[in-house]
């Protein structure tokens, strides 16, 4: 699956490539306009991260040309202006999503993954991991067969994680995943704690394995 | 407080007045001495006169006293009496207050004689003759009525000259007040003050644009360069969280480390969001967030609530929301969730473990309350990074985010402490 991160920070550019590469996404980068043009005129992206502010041009034109060619690569709008105009506008003009400046990158990754589920699966969308299914477009997740009762907070963590598979996620990921924006005006994001472990209880009733690790001090992964 | 040109208007009067007082007794003395002294010269040309015509026709005694009887009864005051020693004086005046049968008001009346010694027949004689003369409380009434009366005129006069003086010469003083009354630092960016013929008036104006000038300069220059760092620091800021994100991604992280990964975490979260903060005021300041909709505060505040609803359990908080009614304001819904948010986080935030939080309202306005120790200062409470309290993830700008918000739609945002709560309302 190809990505295409249209952004002009080169470093950070570089930490998306890294924290999104793996044995299923193959991740290119174009620094300016015109590059990002050429890309996007040559290839198809299965997700593009496209970065409002380029050097060259606004990033929004290239979502119009997108469109004007009819193509069918998904868009999240990462944007360090976060001005509720261009969130406005870009959704308006097709982008597929909006992520604002500075992010987790698992907020990214777990972002990119629901984009490009959405994108393969239209009608029968089903996530299968092991012993677990998850039927998004009923919200309904089971274990061997058996239905799992979740909180819907419960739930957005359990596809958060699966978002995530094999990363550590902080605490602070975790808070910002549930609560939004506004996660970095309380000190405490204790609550986290509780959610998971219900989670992890829940899980564990119906037999599923122990993939749902505490690491120590940072946070939690979903190993597989 | 009184107006400019009351306060000249004022002495004016005054000053008026209490020389025209003075003048009362003044003109009084003078017209008594006026009155008198033709008086007297008037009673010194009859007596002569009569003298020297007595003396020319040679009356008997007799015949003198018929004269002097039938005189008498004619012109009372009059007589012409003989005397038996032959005394000689100089003419002499006097005074004397004596009813008069024709005054009709107090029968008594001022008059002044003049008294001479005659030689008639070589008998001597004393002449006297009399005139009415206006008594000085008369002088003094009349006197002082007629001033009175100008003293109206002339503070009539006195005011509508003001009125004129105020319309016409002061004009461009008020005009400049009123350019200067309707002047907002954050909304305007120059002020018109209108020219004037007056040297000080220009010479005001002149200096008002100088200072409002460099005022305008240093309140853009300042805003611009909250705008310009705040700008500059979000990639950094971007840069550092998603570091971070890498990082705790290593393999092996010893638990000291793993320690201190953690606790950049609170700092970094404040940092972003001081940032967060700072760009959302400069954006409200700059008027983005122009367009409005119809909407309900009640609406935001429900979803806030469930929002924040970790944050309420994690610190037992007991949360009442009395917000029964539609709130509904003419705003921007971004800037209107904002508002809500801050001021509900700020009340999680500030309550202690267990506390209450009450929201409630009263058709227009916003009340939200929750427990605390003792009153906040209330005159740097809204002020931006006022540190009242020694929060520790507070971004110190919550609060002069709400005032911000509140300003741009004329809402009045308060705070009080009553019964051990904090008390804040935003009347919409």
């Amino acid at each position: 699956m190809k990505i295409l991160i249209i952004e002009d920070e080169q470093e950070l550019a570089n930490d998306m490539v890294k924290y999104l590469t793996n044995e299923q996404y193959l991740c290119e980068c174009a620094s300016d306009f015109h590059a990002a043009m050429e890309k996007v005129y040559g290839h198809d992206y299965d997700c593009i991260l496209l970065d409002l502010m380029l050097p060259g041009g606004d990033g929004l034109t290239i979502l119009e040309e997108l469109k004007r060619l009819k193509k069918q690569d998904g868009v999240i709008i990462i944007s360090a202006k976060n001005a509720i105009d261009d969130k406005v506008k870009g959704l308006k003009l097709g982008a597929d999503d909006y992520l604002a400046k500075p992010f987790h990158q698992a907020e990214l990754a777990a972002r990119v993954e629901s984009l490009i589920r959405r994108k393969q699966f239209d009608s029968n969308n089903l996530i299968v991991q092991n012993e677990l299914s998850i039927d998004i477009n009923a919200k309904a997740v089971t274990v061997n067969d058996q239905p799992l009762n979740l909180t819907k907070k419960e739930y957005n963590l359990l596809l958060f994680f699966i978002g995530n598979k094999n990363r550590v996620l902080s605490k602070g990921a975790l808070a910002e995943h549930l609560s939004g924006d506004f996660a970095d005006m309380f000190e405490s994001h204790d609550f986290v704690y509780a959610h998971v472990k219900n989670l992890k209880r829940k899980l564990k009733e119906k037999d599923y394995g122990d993939y749902l690790k505490t690491i120590y001090g940072t946070g939690y992964k979903w190993e597989r | 407080m009184s107006r400019l040109l009351n306060r000249p208007l004022k002495a004016f009067a005054l000053y008026a007045l209490i020389i025209l007082v003075i003048s009362i007794p003044v003109y009084v003395l003078v017209i008594d001495y006026i009155w008198t002294s033709e008086l007297d010269e008037n009673n010194w040309l009859t007596l002569q006169h009569t003298k020297q015509r007595l003396q020319s026709k040679q009356f008997t005694q007799a015949e003198i006293e018929n004269i002097n009887h039938i005189w008498g009864e004619l012109q009372p005051g009059v007589s012409i009496i003989k005397v038996d020693r032959k005394i000689s004086f100089k003419d002499s005046i006097y005074e004397a207050i004596r009813p008069n049968e024709f005054d009709e008001d107090d029968g008594e009346d001022r008059f002044r004689g003049l008294k001479t010694f005659v030689e008639l027949n070589g008998e001597p004689y004393i002449l006297t003759i009399e005139t009415n003369v206006e008594e000085s409380d008369e002088t003094f009434a009349a006197v002082a009525g007629i001033t009175l009366l100008f003293f109206i005129i002339l503070f009539i006069g006195f005011i509508l000259l003001n009125r004129r003086i105020a319309t016409k010469t002061w004009q461009p003083f008020y005009a400049t007040l009123r350019s200067l009354q309707s002047f907002e630092l954050s909304k305007d960016s120059s002020v018109h003050l209108p020219s004037s013929d007056i040297q000080e008036f220009q010479e005001l104006n002149q200096s008002l644009l100088h200072l409002i000038k460099s005022n305008v300069n240093d309140y853009q220059q300042q805003k611009s360069f909250t705008e310009n760092a705040s700008h500059e620091l979000q990639t950094p800021i971007a840069l550092l969280k998603s570091k971070m994100d890498l990082l705790i991604q290593q393999k092996d992280i010893s638990p000291e480390i793993s320690e201190l990964l953690n606790s950049i975490e609170a700092p970094l979260s404040r940092l972003s969001r001081i940032n967060k903060n700072l760009l959302l005021l400069v954006k409200v300041e700059n008027y983005q967030y122009s367009d409005q909709e119809q909407l309900d505060v009640k609406e935001h505040l429900d979803s806030t609530i469930s929002l924040f609803e970790d944050y309420l359990n994690e610190k037992q908080l007991q949360l009442s929301n009395q917000v029964k009614e539609a709130i509904v304001v003419n705003a921007n819904s971004f800037l209107v969730e904002t508002l809500i948010q801050n001021l509900l986080s700020n009340s999680i935030r500030h309550t202690s473990k267990g506390g209450q939080i009450a929201i409630s309202s009263n058709g227009k306005s916003l009340i939200v309350m929750n427990t605390g120790k003792e009153s906040l200062d209330q005159s740097r409470l809204f002020e931006r990074f006022s540190n009242t309290t020694k929060g520790k993830v507070s971004s110190g700008l919550g609060l002069a985010i709400i005032r911000e918000i509140a300003n741009k739609y004329g809402w009045q945002v308060g705070y009080s402490f009553e019964n051990g709560f904090h008390i804040f309302t935003v009347e919409f």
